[in-house]
C-alpha cells in the first residue's frame, strides 16, 4: 500500500509481477499467449503425427481425445485471446493519445486471472489427465458419469480465465469512451481501436453466457446438480445453447481485432488512407451485432426444426455481407497505392485470400440441408482453421511485425520474416485445404485413426506434412525474436512512416506514453500533421507533472486465491475454497480501504527527456 | 488524489462525477451491470427451461408460499428506496444522512437474506433439495445467485459505511457510494423478475 | 421536493438537485404493480396465458421505472448506460425467448 509521498518502484522480476503499466501487461499477454500457442501447436503436431498414416497407434483413444480437447481449448482461450488482448493493451492507449487504460490495477488483475486459469487447465496433464470431451464439452459426455476429473480442470480453469477476459473488456470500453485525446471523435479513431471497441462489447455480453454454462456444468459435476441430468429432468441441449450463445460471438471476438490490424497494416504499407472508413466502422458494428444472432448454426442437427434452422441460416449468411465490404475496402485501399511488401504486409496480403476461402466455406456450412452432410466431418475442421489460422493468426503475425519496434525498440529481421511467412503460409494451405475434401469424402472429426484405402490416405498425409511445415515456420519466428533481441541498434520512433498516434512517440514508448497529450485534428492524426508539414503532434496541454498509478502485487495474489479455490472445488476440499476466496476478498477489501495515491513524474524529468530525444 | 474543491472549499455539485476516475468508475460499473443483465438473463433462461421438470419432489405450486415472497419483496423494494434516498443525501453533501440511509438499507438487506435462508431450510425439509430434480437445481441456482449478490452488496455497503467514518465524503468516496447504490437497485430489479417468473408463474403453472 | 440551489459550481451555473419526489412515486408505483401481480395469481379464475403475459408486462414496467428513476438513467450523461443496458437486455431477452419457446417440443 503506497503512502502518498513514498514512490514504490520495483525492478527485475518484481517489476513484471507488480506492473500496472498497459505496455508491460501487453508484453506479458503476448509472452503467455505465445507460450500457450507453442503448447497448442505441439498438441496439434502430435495429432497430425498420429493421423499421418492409417491405423497408427501412437496416440489413441482417451489420449487422443485429451490432445484434441486441449489443442482446441488452449488455442482459442489461452493463445488467441491473450494475443489479441496483448495487442489491444500495447496499442489502443497509444492510438487514442491516452497515458494508460482506465483501470490499470484491474488490467493487471485480468492478466493474472487469465494466466493462472491457463496454468490450472494445463496442470490437468499431470493430475489425472486432461479434459477429453472436446473444447465444446457437451454433456452428457462432459458429465461426471462419462468423463474423468479432466473436465473439472476445464470448467474451473476457463471460469477463472473468463473473469479476466470480462474485466479486460470493461477496461477497454471505458478507456476508449472516456479517455480519447482532445479532437479524437469516434469517427477519427483508428480502425484497430474501433475493432477493439466492438470486440470488447462482444466479450462483455458473450462471456456471461459461458459463465452460466460453466457454473451449471460445475454444479452438476461437483454438487450433484441436475441441469444436464436427463433422468432428473435436465436438458442437454440447454448446454449447447448456452455454449454457442457464447461460442459464436467468441470467434468474432478473435477475428475482429485481426481485421483491425489488417486495416492498419494495409493502409500504412500502401501509403494510402483506408478506403471507405465509415463503411468499415459500420461493417464492424454490424458484424458485432449479427454475431449474437447466429449461434444456432452450430446446432442445425439437434432437431430444432426447419423454421429455426432457416432463420439462423439467413442470419449467418448475412454476416458475410459486412465482411465482404471489408475485404473490398482493403483491396481498394491497396489499388493505386505505393505498396511495400514488408513482412507485416505479406501477412496482411496473405490473409485476404485465406480468410475469404474460410468465409466461403462458412457460407456453404450455413445451409442446413448441406450442413447435415458436413456436420462433424473434417469439412468443418477445414473451414474453421481457414478462418482462425488464415484470419486470426495471420493478422496477429502481421501485428507482431508491425508493432514490434513500438513495443521493444527493435525491428524483427525482414529476411527471417519472409522465411517465416512462406513456410507457414505454404504449410497452412497444405494442412487445411485437403481437409475439406477429407470431410466431403466422409472422414469424421475427432477420430484417432481411419482405415486404409478409403480415399483418405493421401489427404491425411499431405495435411500432416503441412502441419510440420507450419511448425518449422513457427520456429523461424522464434529464432527471429531471439536474433532481433540481440541487435545493437534501436528502431526509430516511426520506422514505417506511419499514420496513427502511436508512431508519434519514441520506440519503445516512454513510461508515460505522451509527455503532453496530443491535439487530434483529423482521421489518421499523425499523417494529417505530416501532410501539413509538421514534425510531430501539436500538444493539447502544457508540460506538467504526470500522475502515475502505483504498482501492486495484489492482482497476482488475488488470482492465486481463486486458483487455490479452484483446486478446492475440484477435490471437494471446501476449506481450500474458503481460504482461496477469502484471500481474494481480503485483497479487494484492502484495495477499497487504502486509496492508491500513485506517484508523479515531474516536469523537470520530462523536459530532460525531451531535450535528449 | 486529494479532494477537489472549488475556491470556496466546497465539494462540487455531483461529487461522484467530479474526477475522471469517478466518471470512469461509474461508466465501468454500468457496463458491468449490462454484463450481469446477460448473466441473469441466461440463468432465467435455464430456469424457464427446467421449471416443470420435477420427476421427484414437490412442484413449484406445492412449495411456494406467496405470503413469504410478498414480505421479501416489500423488504427489498423498501431497501432500494432507502438507498436512493442515500444517494440524494450524497448530492446534498449530507454525510450523516447518507450513512443513516445506507445503514437502513443494509439492515433491510440482512432481513431479506434471513427470510430467504429460512425459506430454503423449509423447502429442504419438504423434500425440495438441490439434487432432487432439474427444477430444484435451477431454482436454487437462480435464487441462490441473487441471494449471493444481496450478501455481497450488504458486505460491500457495510465496508463503505465504515470507511466513510474515517474518510468522510470526498470526490474519492462519493463514486464508491454512488456505484454501490446502482448495484443495490440492480439486484432489486432482478428480484422483480424473480418473484414474477419463479414464484408467481410457478403458482400459475 | 425542494429545488436545492447549490452555488458551488465554478462557472456560476446553478445545479438544481432533484428532490426525492420522483423516487417516492416510483416506490408507490412498484408496490402497486407488485400487488396487481400477486392479485392476478391469487384470484385464480383468469386464463393462464393471459396471466403469464400480464405478469411479464407488469414486471417489465416496474423494472423500467426503477432503472430510469432510481438509477438516474433519465439524467444527462447516461447515453452509454442506456445503450449498453439495452443491448444486454436484448440479448438476455433473446436467450430467454429461445429457452421459453424452443426447449421442449
Amino acid at each position: 500500500m503506497a503512502h502518498s509521498h513514498a514512490v514504490k518502484r520495483y525492478s527485475g522480476i518484481m517489476d513484471w509481477l507488480t506492473t500496472v503499466d498497459h505496455k508491460k501487461i501487453g508484453i506479458l499477454y503476448l509472452a503467455a499467449g505465445a507460450l500457450f500457442f507453442i503448447l497448442g501447436g505441439i498438441e496439434a503436431l502430435l495429432i497430425r503425427l498420429q493421423l499421418l498414416y492409417p491405423n497408427q497407434d501412437l496416440f489413441v483413444g482417451e489420449t487422443f481425445n485429451q490432445l484434441l480437447t486441449m489443442h482446441g481449448t488452449t488455442m482459442i482461450f489461452l493463445a488467441a485471446m491473450p494475443l489479441v488482448f496483448g495487442f489491444m493493451n500495447a496499442v489502443v492507449p497509444l492510438q487514442i493519445g491516452a497515458r494508460d487504460v482506465a483501470f490499470p490495477f484491474v488490467n493487471a488483475l485480468g492478466f493474472w486471472l487469465f494466466f493462472l486459469g491457463g496454468v490450472l487447465l494445463n496442470l490437468s496433464w499431470f493430475l489425472g489427465g486432461a479434459p477429453d470431451a472436446g473444447w465444446t464439452a457437451y454433456p452428457p459426455l462432459a458429465s461426471s458419469q462419462f468423463s474423468g476429473t479432466g473436465v473439472d480442470f476445464y470448467v474451473l480453469g476457463l471460469q477463472i480465465s473468463g473473469i479476466g477476459s470480462l474485466i479486460g473488456a470493461i477496461n477497454f470500453l471505458v478507456t476508449i469512451i472516456n479517455m480519447r485525446a482532445p479532437g479524437m471523435s469516434f469517427m477519427r479513431m483508428p480502425l484497430f481501436t474501433w475493432t477493439s471497441f466492438v470486440t470488447s462489447t462482444l466479450i462483455l455480453f458473450a462471456f456471461p453466457a459461458l459463465t452460466v454454462g460453466l457454473v451449471e456444468l460445475m454444479f452438476d459435476r461437483i454438487f450433484g446438480g441436475a441441469f444436464y441430468e436427463v433422468a432428473k429432468g435436465g436438458n442437454v441441449v440447454l448446454w449447447q445453447h448456452l455454449f454457442w450463445i457464447f461460442g459464436h460471438p467468441e470467434v468474432y471476438i478473435l477475428v475482429l481485432p485481426a481485421f483491425g490490424i489488417i486495416s492498419e497494416v494495409v493502409s500504412t504499407f500502401s501509403k494510402k488512407r483506408l478506403f471507405g472508413y465509415s463503411s468499415m466502422v459500420f461493417a464492424t458494428v454490424l458484424i458485432g451485432f449479427l454475431a449474437f444472432m447466429t449461434w444456432v448454426h452450430h446446432m442445425f442437427t439437434t432437431g430444432l426444426g426447419p423454421i429455426a434452422n432457416a432463420i439462423f441460416s439467413v442470419a449467418t449468411m448475412a454476416i458475410a455481407i459486412p465482411t465482404g465490404v471489408k475485404i473490398f475496402n482493403w483491396l481498394f485501399t491497396m489499388w493505386g497505392g505505393q505498396i511495400r511488401f514488408t513482412t507485416a504486409n505479406l501477412w496482411a496480403v496473405g490473409f485476404i485470400p485465406s480468410f475469404v476461402i474460410g468465409g466461403m466455406t462458412g457460407v456453404m456450412l450455413a445451409a442446413p440441408p448441406a450442413d447435415y452432410q458436413y456436420h462433424d466431418t473434417y469439412f468443418v475442421v477445414g473451414h474453421f482453421h481457414y478462418v482462425i489460422v488464415g484470419g486470426v493468426v495471420f493478422g496477429l503475425f502481421a501485428g507482431a511485425y508491425y508493432w514490434w519496434p513500438k513495443m521493444f525498440g527493435r525491428l524483427l529481421n525482414e529476411t527471417l520474416g519472409k522465411w517465416h511467412f512462406w513456410t507457414f503460409f505454404i504449410g497452412f494451405h497444405l494442412t487445411f485445404f485437403p481437409q475439406h475434401f477429407l470431410g466431403l469424402m466422409g472422414m469424421p472429426r475427432r477420430v484417432f485413426t481411419y482405415l486404409p484405402n478409403q480415399g483418405l490416405d493421401e489427404g491425411n498425409f499431405i495435411s500432416s506434412i503441412g502441419a510440420f511445415l507450419m511448425g518449422v515456420g513457427t520456429l523461424v519466428f522464434l529464432v527471429n525474436i531471439v536474433v532481433s533481441a540481440s541487435k545493437k541498434y534501436a528502431a526509430s520512433a516511426d520506422p514505417w512512416d506511419g499514420r496513427t498516434l502511436e508512431w508519434s512517440i519514441s520506440s519503445p514508448a516512454p513510461e508515460y506514453n505522451f509527455a503532453q497529450t496530443p491535439l487530434v485534428r483529423g482521421l489518421d492524426a499523425l499523417w494529417k500533421e505530416k501532410m501539413a508539414g509538421n514534425k510531430g503532434m501539436t500538444p493539447a496541454e502544457p508540460l506538467g507533472p504526470i500522475h502515475m498509478p502505483s504498482p501492486s502485487i495484489m492482482p497476482l495474489v488475488m488470482s492465486i486465491g481463486l486458483f487455490i479455490a479452484g483446486f478446492g472445488f475440484m477435490y471437494h476440499q471446501y476449506v481450500l475454497c474458503v481460504i482461496g476466496i477469502g484471500i481474494t476478498f481480503v485483497c479487494m477489501l484492502l484495495r477499497s480501504i487504502f486509496d492508491d495515491h500513485g506517484w508523479h513524474i515531474e516536469k523537470e524529468e520530462l523536459e530532460k527527456k525531451g531535450a535528449e530525444a | 488524489m486529494s479532494s477537489v474543491h472549488d475556491t470556496a472549499g466546497r465539494l462540487p455539485a455531483e461529487p461522484e462525477k467530479a474526477t475522471l476516475e469517478g466518471r470512469n468508475k461509474i461508466l465501468g460499473f454500468w457496463l458491468f451491470l449490462a454484463a450481469e443483465v446477460v448473466l441473469f438473463g441466461t440463468l432465467f433462461a435455464s430456469f424457464i427451461t427446467l421449471r416443470n421438470q420435477v420427476p421427484e419432489g414437490p412442484t413449484a405450486d406445492e412449495l411456494f408460499k406467496l405470503s413469504t415472497v410478498a414480505i421479501s419483496t416489500f423488504i427489498l423494494l423498501t431497501s432500494s428506496l432507502t438507498s436512493v434516498l442515500g444517494t440524494i443525501s450524497l448530492h446534498r453533501h449530507n454525510l450523516s444522512g447518507l450513512l443513516g440511509w445506507m445503514t437502513v438499507t443494509v439492515l433491510l438487506g440482512l432481513a431479506f437474506l434471513g427470510l430467504e435462508v429460512y425459506e430454503f431450510v423449509e423447502y429442504v425439509h419438504e423434500g425440495h433439495q438441490f439434487t432432487s430434480s432439474a427444477f430444484a437445481t435451477s431454482f436454487y441456482t437462480l435464487v441462490g445467485f441473487h441471494g449471493a449478490h444481496v450478501l455481497f452488496g450488504v458486505l460491500w455497503i457495510t465496508t463503505l459505511i465504515l470507511q466513510a467514518f474515517r474518510k468522510g465524503l470526498t470526490v474519492v468516496t462519493a463514486p464508491k457510494f454512488y456505484v454501490a447504490g446502482l448495484y443495490w437497485h440492480f439486484i432489486d430489479v432482478v428480484w422483480v423478475f424473480i418473484f414474477t417468473i419463479v414464484y408467481l408463474m410457478g403458482k400459475v403453472g | 421536493m425542494s429545488a436545492h440551489q447549490d452555488p458551488s459550481s465554478a462557472e456560476g451555473r446553478q445545479y438544481r438537485h432533484e428532490g426525492p419526489r420522483n423516487h417516492y412515486i416510483t416506490f408507490i408505483l412498484s408496490i402497486l404493480l407488485t400487488i396487481f401481480a400477486f392479485a392476478a395469481v391469487i384470484y385464480g379464475d383468469l386464463d393462464r396465458g393471459f396471466v403469464l403475459w400480464f405478469l411479464s408486462i407488469l414486471a417489465i414496467v416496474q423494472a423500467v421505472f426503477q432503472v430510469v428513476y432510481w438509477m438516474h438513467m433519465k439524467d444527462r450523461g447516461h447515453a452509454y448506460a442506456i445503450l449498453y443496458i439495452s443491448m444486454g437486455a436484448l440479448i438476455a431477452l433473446t436467450a430467454f425467448a429461445a429457452a421459453a419457446f424452443w426447449m421442449w417440443w
